[in-house]
């Protein structure tokens, strides 16, 4: 594990230039000429800077909060100390406003990670994770064996929420209003490439609570990693499916010529607006969609066989039945684990060095994507009566609704370690457990 | 014909079961009323590509028993009206309505036909409350319902509250055709208020009423004044399910009344999980 630090207002090492500076600000976010959203953002961009870091190697970063709310950062995908992680429910200070903090850490593991706010909303459908605060990290690793010529960063959001009710009988967000970096299709620059290129597209759907699928017109896309992870099984695939927080790495070979759609393969999610023109040289015309008839995807395709030697006997088993409770059709759901809603979840006590099997027991109508904050997690087994896989490494997994999913992790990394929905509305409403070390 | 109508709870479909209701004051002319389709509407409109199929059947346990002016007593009237209504956009339907009339010496009759074409402020208005208007043209026969030719404007005003749910339906009615033709414009309010037991089980209450001409009301005693107790049942997205018990307590008015309703929906839109 890399050790890392924090300092808080004034101290000795205030002095140093730090490696990475964030500033929390208001900002307005054009997503076209005529939709307009007043949010927070990270040095005045959506998304924020793109950060590169190189594994192991330590880094200052310094976060000034020039809103009026209390702020805390997120460094999702990292094995960071509890006080730094960025979750107050793990014991890392909230950033006061007009105040300024500082991290030191070396980062780790390698690979496409990001950085969000990790506040509460509530009602408030314009704050948290339905703004505007979130951006790419790359850890670098140590040696770089990529096998592409560039790279391109694709970020998912939706905006302009609103509660409406559902089929489940509870009020759930709804959005007026959804962007590839920041802008709607139409009203972004094109991602510019060339005939015969191997472009890696790092794609992160930072969106508060929906799951979002992805194509390109006339290309497919070959998954070389999940959540920053490498795939044990890569696999070329025509479309992608993200759920919050989910990250997909894939090579994309430049080979058909022309002006197209990479987009939201469901019609009015792309009528709203998530979309973004892929331009090759020399190309020109009006971009091309080419409409998928189904969405597809499986996780299992990517991952290896179980070896039958190695089910994971030795892992002890933490259950956790998810539900819900109604509240009535104009109120959103309260969500329990174990049929407890945080903080008064459970706090169950890990031991350094054991390997635990999560089993996610969904009882609810909805999908959910869970998050284990400052570990990986290997999926061993996705729905009911599945068989086992392995080398599948997540820190994120969509649990399907009313279905089992299985996950392990070795606890490797003492501290308060947060456990959740990656749903906003979710964890708002108690969908969030805290794992102690012993 | 007033229009009384129970609310659909929401997109999500209902049962229901219950009882109660209580007064009833007088109704203006008991040879006006029509207990076809008893409902207080909420502002959703049925979606695009959907069309809504729902069988309104009111019974009159006890209600008019004297023949007036040639109208048929409405006194074990059993009334069965279809409801079609398909939805045109994201804002916008049209509902169909065939009455129907059961009693006993009279077999079972054609009463008349509605239509009724309803919009609605989009979501992406953000208002506060739910808001649409309705409007409804409809054709009654002489032994039912003096007045034949009838129009009515429907504002409809709606709000959830946690469990809580109220609307509001201030209708104007106009004659086209009968004895009150010269009468002007009625009004009808309605109102409902329920409450989430469960996820599956609501219950509440609904009041009716017509205060005859506006600016101009009835006396007490000859206005109508209705209220339901009535319950929804959730069991499916494609299910509604209500049912309820009123009662009027005034001499002019039905003063009880069994009401249910039963609607499916069907969805003719393409399956296609990317639509």
């Amino acid at each position: 594990m890399m050790a890392g630090s924090l300092l808080m207002g004034a101290g000795p090492g205030k002095n140093a230039a730090p490696d990475v500076t964030l500033e929390i600000a208001p900002y307005t976010l054009e997503a076209s000429p005529k939709r307009h959203f007043r949010t927070i953002a990270y040095n005045g961009q959506v998304p924020g800077p793109l950060l590169r870091m190189r594994q192991g190697q330590e880094q200052t970063v310094e976060v000034r909060n020039l809103t009026t709310d209390a702020e805390v950062v997120h460094w999702h995908g990292l094995f960071l100390p509890s006080a730094i992680d960025g979750a107050m429910e793990e014991g890392t200070p909230m950033i006061a406003p007009g105040a300024t903090a500082r991290y030191t850490f070396r980062p780790d593991p390698p690979g496409f990670r990001w950085f969000h706010t990790h506040t509460f909303a509530g009602n408030n459908l314009d704050k948290a994770q339905y703004g505007g605060q979130h951006g790419f990290l790359m850890i670098e690793p140590s040696e770089n064996a990529g096998n592409y010529d560039r790279e391109v960063f694709i970020g998912l959001h939706d905006w302009g929420g609103h509660l409406t009710g559902s089929d489940d009988g509870s009020m759930n967000p709804v959005y007026d209003v959804s962007t590839i970096n920041g802008k709607m299709l139409g009203f972004g620059d094109p991602v510019r490439v060339k005939q015969g290129e191997r472009v890696l597209m790092h794609i992160l759907n930072s969106s508060p609570t929906e799951v979002h699928w992805i194509a390109l017109a006339s290309h497919t896309f070959q998954v070389i990693a999940l959540d920053g992870n490498a795939v044990p099984h890569p696999q070329t695939v025509p479309m992608l499916r993200l759920a919050p927080a989910e990250r997909v790495s894939a090579l994309v070979q430049m080979n058909a010529p022309g002006v197209w759609v990479l987009g939201e393969v469901r019609k009015h999610v792309q009528a709203a607006g998530m979309g973004i023109v892929i331009e090759y040289a020399g190309a020109a015309g009006k971009p091309v969609w080419t409409q998928p008839n189904d969405l597809v995807w499986d996780y299992r395709q990517f991952a290896a066989p179980a070896d039958t030697k190695q089910l994971g006997d030795e892992a002890v088993r933490i259950i956790l039945a998810i539900d819900s409770k109604f509240q009535g059709h104009g109120n959103e759901e309260q969500w329990r684990i174990n049929g407890k809603s945080y903080p008064n979840t459970d706090e169950p006590i890990l031991k350094t060095g054991q390997r635990y099997r999560l089993v996610l027991k969904n009882l609810s109508m909805d999908d959910h994507p869970m998050h284990l904050h400052r570990h990986t997690f290997e999926v061993r087994k996705l729905v009911d009566g599945a068989s086992e896989m392995q080398g599948l490494r997540k820190d994120v997994v969509l649990v399907p609704a009313k279905s089992t999913t299985e996950v392990e992790f070795v606890a490797d990394n003492p501290g308060k370690t947060l456990f959740h929905c990656h749903q906003q509305d979710h964890m708002d409403r108690g969908f969030m457990m805290v794992f102690q070390y012993a | 014909m007033p229009s009384w109508k129970t609310q659909n709870l929401s997109r999500h479909f209902t049962l229901s079961m219950l009882l109660l209701g209580c007064l009833l004051a007088g109704v203006r002319d008991m040879r006006g009323q029509g207990n076809y389709e008893i409902q207080v509407y909420g502002s959703d409109t049925v979606p695009p590509k959907n069309l809504m199929v729902e069988l309104h059947s009111n019974y009159t346990a006890s209600g008019q028993t004297k023949l007036i002016d040639g109208v048929y007593p409405t006194n074990h009237q059993e009334h069965e009206t279809l409801e079609l209504t398909q939805g045109i956009n994201d804002w916008a339907e049209v509902g169909f309505y065939v009455f129907t009339s059961e009693q006993d010496g009279h077999g079972v009759q054609w009463v008349g036909d509605h239509i009724r074409p309803r919009v609605r402020a989009p979501e992406s208005w953000h208002l506060p409350v739910g808001l649409s208007l309705s409007t409804e043209i409809g054709y009654q026969r002489t032994i039912y319902s003096p007045d034949t030719w009838t129009w009515e404007i429907r504002p409809i005003i709606d709000k959830t509250l946690g469990r809580w749910y109220l609307a509001f339906n201030p209708a104007l009615e106009r004659t086209w055709h009968g004895p009150d033709v010269n009468q002007g414009l009625g009004f009808s309010p309605a109102v409902k208020v329920s409450y989430d037991f469960t996820r599956q089980i609501s219950g509440g209450v609904e009041y009716y009423a017509d205060y005859g001409r506006l600016f101009s009301f009835d006396t007490f005693h000859n206005q109508q004044q209705q209220f339901f107790v009535v319950t929804d049942l959730n069991v499916s997205p494609v299910w509604e399910i209500n049912f309820g018990v009123g009662i009027g307590p005034t001499a002019a008015t039905d003063h009880l009344i069994v009401k249910g309703i039963l609607g499916r929906r069907f969805n003719w839109g393409r399956k296609s999980s990317v639509e």
